[in-house]
């Protein structure tokens, strides 16, 4: 039996509370979070112990914390975990700088602990799937790659996603999970060229396009955005000399609903869905357990996270420069 | 009662010859009176079927009464060809890219206006009624500010000519930026300022690019991407796309070109194929282009609008080449 504590009841504390509570060989003991309300509402819904914050949940007895914290607080948070001999799992970005994220792995290697990273789109079916294409030689030799990722602005305690020095903006935050997929398909970055609003714009609109030279060839473009109205979506094509498969996050959903607005008679919200047997926050979870628990090999790690960054920071040094960034 | 416009056609080298060719025929005022291509199967047979006189030497087709010529040869005849229209007093369409060189371009150019005749860069885009829809709801204000614009203008290797350089000039990213970068200066109000591209061959084409990915920066401080691949397989149910999707401080909004078709399944062929029913954007150029010949007014797409575009490819290779951004150097 594998015990897990969860620091933070944001919205991916819970996601990942949820998935713990509902594996049969992992016990979640116990959730933190400052804001007492929320740990003791996800802590209940999800049979736990309530604690107050991260030297408190260390006390319960855990073999591995979750941190679902934002990001800037990563590394003081994975420092204590292996400081006091547990496993980590950490939200990605690993870390807001590549400073931190070096400490972080240096401090779980020398504790002799795992730190495991949640890129959790490698665990996204339609991800995957298009992997498995693409190693198959489906597409033929790839030579394009597009893929688009976001939506409207998020929302969060304390709107830390709105400081840039905070999140790293779409950048850091939210196109590391294509700079990784990218990675995981194609190696190594060799060049990296990005335009952003970043230093453009304020008032909660930040939208990145970025260009990446693989060392095998490929020539990726990956758009981020948090600049929309509302909304999320995600698109991807993968091009190759024989084939190309795409995907439309709107556009595969295969339930549609409206519901009549019972009180007005009117049209309500559609809402379209997809669902699957398990999450893939579950299915990333699930893994790693299985990495604790039985051995298994993992299938994404620290270093993978770590390059990933360094792919966001030199699009950022590109932006910033006005230059094409060579890793 | 009007007399119609008489247009002749130069070259059916490249193939949207012969959608202008049905165009100028179902454009009410406007009659193909000549048609001239060198290889001489080709003029007869396109005479044949559009009721022209075949020419094998387009200077026998300059010496017609005509008010017009639409020239679609290899792009590097363009200037030779125009240049002729011009002196005998012809006014011009050009098909795109303008030419291969900025020298090419500015002496069509300065040829059409020393002898007084217009010259419209064939951009049949403009023409599209969706692109038409986005480049309103940027006008109205509607869309705020415009922060970002991704493009794609992807198709497949057309072979031939296309795929050698003495003729074309340039692979997919001259072939296939022009497009689209016309339409962001159109829309934008806006002149490129610097062009970082990657550019290479790794779709089969041997000796000419056959992808590429440019990164723009516009003179107003938009910011935009573009894909020119002939990335498109032979499987794929349509030759390319044309899509933009514009982000602004209002909103948001995608476009895809040709979008308006239907899905349509075919045992025969074991294939499935996209049917256009949208309107037809050739249609619209060329009516646009006769009636400009008519009416004696400027054309709506000039030969500068053609130049600028082909400029921005061609500061495109000169990025790829150097591995870093290259600023737009407008000579005049």
């Amino acid at each position: 039996m594998l015990k897990v504590g969860v620091v933070g009841a944001g919205t991916m504390g819970s996601a990942h509370s949820r998935a713990y509570a509902a594996m049969p060989d992992v016990e979640l003991v116990a959730i933190a979070d400052i804001r007492a309300q929320a740990a003791t509402a996800l802590a209940r819904e999800c049979g736990a112990r309530a604690v107050a914050d991260l030297p408190g949940l260390l006390e319960e007895g855990v073999d591995v914390v979750d941190v679902c914290v934002p990001t800037p607080m990563h590394r003081a948070y994975v420092e204590q975990c292996a400081g006091a001999g547990k496993h980590v799992v950490c939200e990605k970005p690993l870390a807001r700088t590549l400073e931190d994220a070096r400490a972080m792995m240096d401090a779980c290697s020398d504790a002799g602990v795992e730190l495991f990273v949640g890129q959790v789109v490698r665990f996204f079916p339609e991800y995957r799937r298009a992997r498995e294409l693409v190693q198959a030689g489906a597409l033929g030799e790839v030579g394009t790659a597009r893929f688009t990722r976001g939506g409207g602005f998020p929302h969060a305690s304390d709107d830390w996603y709105a400081s840039f020095a905070q999140s790293g903006g779409v950048v850091v935050d939210l196109m590391i999970h294509d700079f990784d997929f990218l990675r995981w398909c194609f190696g190594p970055v060799r060049r990296v060229y990005a335009l952003t609003t970043a230093g453009r714009e304020f008032n909660r609109l930040d939208h990145a396009l970025v260009s990446l030279r693989f060392e095998s060839g490929v020539m990726a473009h990956v758009e981020g955005t948090w600049a929309h109205p509302a909304g999320f979506a995600t698109r991807f094509e993968i091009a190759g000399a024989n084939g190309i498969v795409q995907h439309d996050s709107e556009q595969a959903a295969p339930i549609h609903t409206t519901l009549r607005n019972p009180e007005t008679g009117g049209a309500g919200v559609a809402v379209p869905e997809s669902p699957t047997l398990h999450s893939p926050y579950e299915l990333e979870l699930r893994h790693f357990a299985d990495c604790l628990l039985y051995g298994a090999e993992p299938e994404v790690t620290a270093e993978d996270g770590y390059e990933a960054l360094r792919i966001s920071h030199a699009a950022l040094e590109s932006a910033r420069t006005g230059r094409a960034v060579t890793l | 009662m009007v007399d119609s416009v008489k247009v002749g056609m130069i070259s059916f080298a490249h193939p949207h010859a012969f959608s202008y060719a049905q165009a100028v025929r179902a454009t009410p005022g406007a009659e193909l009176v000549a048609v001239a291509d060198h290889e001489s199967g080709v003029a007869a047979s396109v005479a044949e079927q559009y009721g022209a006189t075949p020419f094998t030497d387009y200077q026998d087709l300059l010496k017609q009464e005509l008010d017009a010529v639409i020239i679609c040869s290899e792009n590097a005849r363009h200037a030779e060809f125009v240049m002729a229209a011009a002196q005998a007093g012809k006014h011009v369409m050009c098909e795109k890219p303008i030419a291969t060189t900025v020298e090419d371009g500015w002496k069509m150019i300065d040829a059409c206006r020393e002898y007084g005749v217009k010259l419209q860069t064939a951009f049949p885009v403009r023409y599209n009624q969706p692109v038409r829809r986005a480049k309103e709801l940027i006008d109205s204000g509607r869309l705020g500010r415009i922060l970002a614009v991704q493009g794609t203008n992807r198709g497949q290797n057309p072979g031939r000519w296309f795929v050698q350089r003495d003729l074309s000039g340039g692979g997919a990213v001259l072939d296939h930026t022009v497009h689209v970068v016309d339409i962001l200066r159109w829309c934008l109000g806006s002149e490129v300022r610097s062009v970082y591209a990657e550019i290479d061959s790794r779709f089969g084409a041997t000796d000419i690019d056959d992808c590429g990915l440019l990164m723009l920066e516009f003179e107003n401080g938009v910011m935009a991407s573009h894909d020119p691949s002939w990335s498109r397989c032979k499987s794929f149910p349509t030759w390319g796309d044309v899509t933009l999707e514009i982000v602004g401080t209002g909103g948001v909004t995608r476009v895809d070109a040709t979008a308006q078709h239907l899905l349509a399944y075919n045992d025969a062929t074991g294939r499935h194929t996209f049917e256009p029913w949208g309107d037809n954007f050739d249609l619209g150029l060329v009516g646009d282009f006769v009636a400009c010949v008519r009416d004696d007014r400027a054309p709506s797409i000039t030969g500068e609008d053609g130049l600028r575009a082909m400029e921005v490819a061609l500061a495109a290779y000169e990025s790829a080449r150097t591995g870093q951004p290259a600023t737009l150097a407008r000579t005049r």
